[in-house]
């Protein structure tokens, strides 16, 4: 039985660059600005693996956005993304070269492929978590994660195991810049898959359709108190240059795709400025927004919770609010330009 | 090629989320006045289980893992249309993290010679959504997470699912045997009806499986699990201004002052 392992033959922090079609996902430059900070704190390095054909571009970026060095693995079976190559492909790094610590960002794809990595190189995994640090007497990572619908905040060790192993959703840490005069050494490592541990297939894969909301400045987001006519908040939405969200409730009725909602089992936005119209304020939809910068929230009922987790409050029928909202917001522009 | 499948549901327990508090005290969750409920994602799985029945003809089979009044959310399955229920129990499973958990399902699942595990996206309690994959991973076999849509392929012997991605969605054919993962919300659940919601409370036993009988009584419990928690803490709640505004015209001015717009 694998798990007993000599925790101190394990080092460095490694970040995964989960990458479609030649572009990174935001999420593995917040990693990497993350696990720079962590490899820092440890004294260790900092790893980024990034699998793909043509990916050479990437392990450049990678080294720019802190890597000090980058594994890369090169063939066409990693095109595109498919949980069985890239979970085989990643244990025999993992078994190959004992990394301390892993991050995966908590995109569908990250969370799909982490447990892949997790069980058979019987790692640590903590899902999902918001905050990382290194806990100075012993040098382990605390994952710090949201739990019952973000009532609490668990912290997670991996005291036998390694690796240890963290997802992290987008939005959660900061990119860096990338500083073009950083040095690093790029890797070309072994390539240990084939079609057999494909399992599955790839028939089509359509992005760009739905608006990524996790990437918005401004989100305008709808609830149940639309009761469906979501005209308002897109005009808002518009003025603004945001992007509009829901809740789970304005999903489930149907007004709206379920790729823009906010929540537990929706996503985390994290703009500048959230306005919440119509939106009662349960905690499994806080979580979703409590990291934006400046929170408005639109309500009709003075007694809605929504109020004591925003920032401004204005009690009021959002079918008269959010469009004088819009209008002044066009006026004032109308005037600067 | 067509034959019929047999489909395991993976349900859980979970205490009903509205009924959880905080001691303000010691900081822990009180879990022990929460009332017991079916995981609310499991429904979907449960939906989409009975329609691939529905589709290929074949079982389902729902499986917890929990003490043993846990029974109570096979029963619910059993009472929604599954054909049978395992009970997987044992002091043994305490304390187990995703790591064992996943493996403790994946060995009732090629016991039960599985062709389709279907779950819930993650548990209203822990939501890690990482024992899906951790099931496929454990056996070898193909998964399917993040499911918006469902369509059997039984000429091929595959599952085809639409899956929600970022920005977009992916169209995947999985050979069987595979895990699935369906989203929350992807089916209308159906009602149980009365004569099998009868049968479920009063005929129905569930079959029951320890970690010894399964073979993996070494590789579960708190003594097998990488992770421990390492603490608990109330969330800290994001200090916020509060200001209650009387009119849009104040809303712009306060937003525009504090850089929001
Ligand atoms: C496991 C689980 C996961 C969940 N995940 C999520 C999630 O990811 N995201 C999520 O959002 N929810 C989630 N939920 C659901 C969540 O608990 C709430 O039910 C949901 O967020 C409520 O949505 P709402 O605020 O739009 O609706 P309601 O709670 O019905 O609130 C509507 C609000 O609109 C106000 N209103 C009505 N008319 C007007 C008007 N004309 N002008 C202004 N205000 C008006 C009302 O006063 C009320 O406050 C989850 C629940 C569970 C159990």
């Amino acid at each position: 039985m694998p798990g007993e392992v000599d925790t101190a033959d394990y080092a460095d922090v490694w970040v995964f660059i989960e990458q479609h079609d030649g572009e990174a996902a935001k999420v593995s430059w917040e990693l990497l600005a993350k696990g720079r900070e962590l490899a820092d704190e440890k004294g260790e390095r900092l790893v980024a693996l990034v699998m793909g054909e043509s990916v050479t571009h990437l392990a450049e970026e990678a080294i720019e956005r802190g890597a000090d060095e980058v594994l890369v693995a090169e063939d066409p079976i990693f095109e595109p993304y498919l949980p069985g190559p890239y979970g085989e492909q990643f244990r025999y790094l993992v078994e190959e070269r004992h990394p301390d610590v892993v991050l995966i960002g908590g995109s569908h794809t990250g969370r799909d492929f982490a447990g892949r990595v997790a069980v058979p190189t019987y790692a640590g995994l903590t899902a999902d978590c918001t905050e990382l640090d290194i806990e100075p007497d012993t040098g382990l990572l605390l994952a710090k994660r949201p739990t019952f619908g973000g009532d609490a905040m668990a912290t997670i060790k991996c005291v036998e195991h390694r690796p240890q192993m963290a997802t992290v959703r987008p939005g959660v840490f900061d990119a860096a810049e990338p500083d073009p005069d950083r040095e690093g050494t790029i890797t070309e490592v072994e390539v240990v898959v084939d079609e057999s541990h494909q399992h599955s297939r790839m028939i089509e894969r359509v992005v760009g359709d739905i608006t990524d909301i996790t990437d918005a400045n401004v989100v305008v987001a709808g609830g149940y108190g639309t009761e469906g006519d979501f005209g308002p908040i897109e005009d808002l939405a518009a003025a603004l240059g945001g992007e509009v969200a829901a809740t789970r409730e304005a999903v489930e009725e149907g007004w709206i795709e379920a790729a823009r909602q906010v929540g537990q089992t929706g996503k985390t936005v994290k703009p500048d400025l959230y306005i919440a119209c119509g939106i009662s304020g349960a905690i499994q939809h806080l979580e979703g927004m409590n990291d934006s910068k400046t929170i408005v929230a639109i309500n009709d009922d003075p007694n809605a919770p929504i109020f004591d987790d925003a920032d401004y409050g204005i009690v009021g029928d959002l079918f008269e609010v959010c469009p004088a909202l819009t209008e002044l917001i066009e006026q004032k522009r109308g005037e600067t330009a | 090629m067509s034959q019929e499948w047999n489909i395991v549901v993976c349900v859980k327990q979970v205490p009903d989320a509205d009924d959880v508090s905080i001691d303000p005290d010691t900081g822990t969750l009180n879990r022990s006045d929460a009332e017991a409920v079916l995981n609310q994602p499991d429904y979907n799985a449960v939906e989409s289980a009975l329609q691939l029945r529905e589709a290929v003809g074949g079982t389902v089979t729902a499986v917890t893992m929990g003490p043993p009044f846990a029974t109570a959310v096979l029963q619910e399955a059993v009472a929604l249309g599954a054909d049978d229920g395992v009970l997987l129990t044992d002091r043994a499973f305490g304390g187990s993290d995703t790591w064992p958990t996943s493996l403790a399902l994946a060995s009732i699942a090629e016991e039960l010679d599985a062709d389709v595990v279907i779950c819930g996206e993650e548990s209203t309690d822990s939501s890690t959504g990482q024992v899906p994959p951790g099931i496929a991973a454990h056996n070898d076999w193909s998964q399917l997470t993040y499911v918006e849509e469902l369509e059997p392929n039984p000429e091929e012997n595959e599952l085809i699912a639409v899956r929600d991605i970022e920005g977009g969605h992916e169209k995947v054919a999985a050979s069987l045997p595979v895990v699935v993962a369906v989203g929350f919300g992807l089916n209308e659940p159906r009602i149980a009806g009365l004569h099998r919601k009868i049968y479920a409370e009063t005929e129905f036993e569930p079959q029951e499986y320890s970690a010894s009988d399964l073979g993996i009584e070494e590789s579960v419990g708190l003594a097998a699990s990488p992770t421990s928690v390492g603490g608990m803490a109330t969330a800290d709640p994001v200090e916020r201004k509060r200001k209650l505004v009387e009119d849009v015209e104040t809303l712009f001015e306060e937003l525009e002052s504090a850089g929001a717009i």
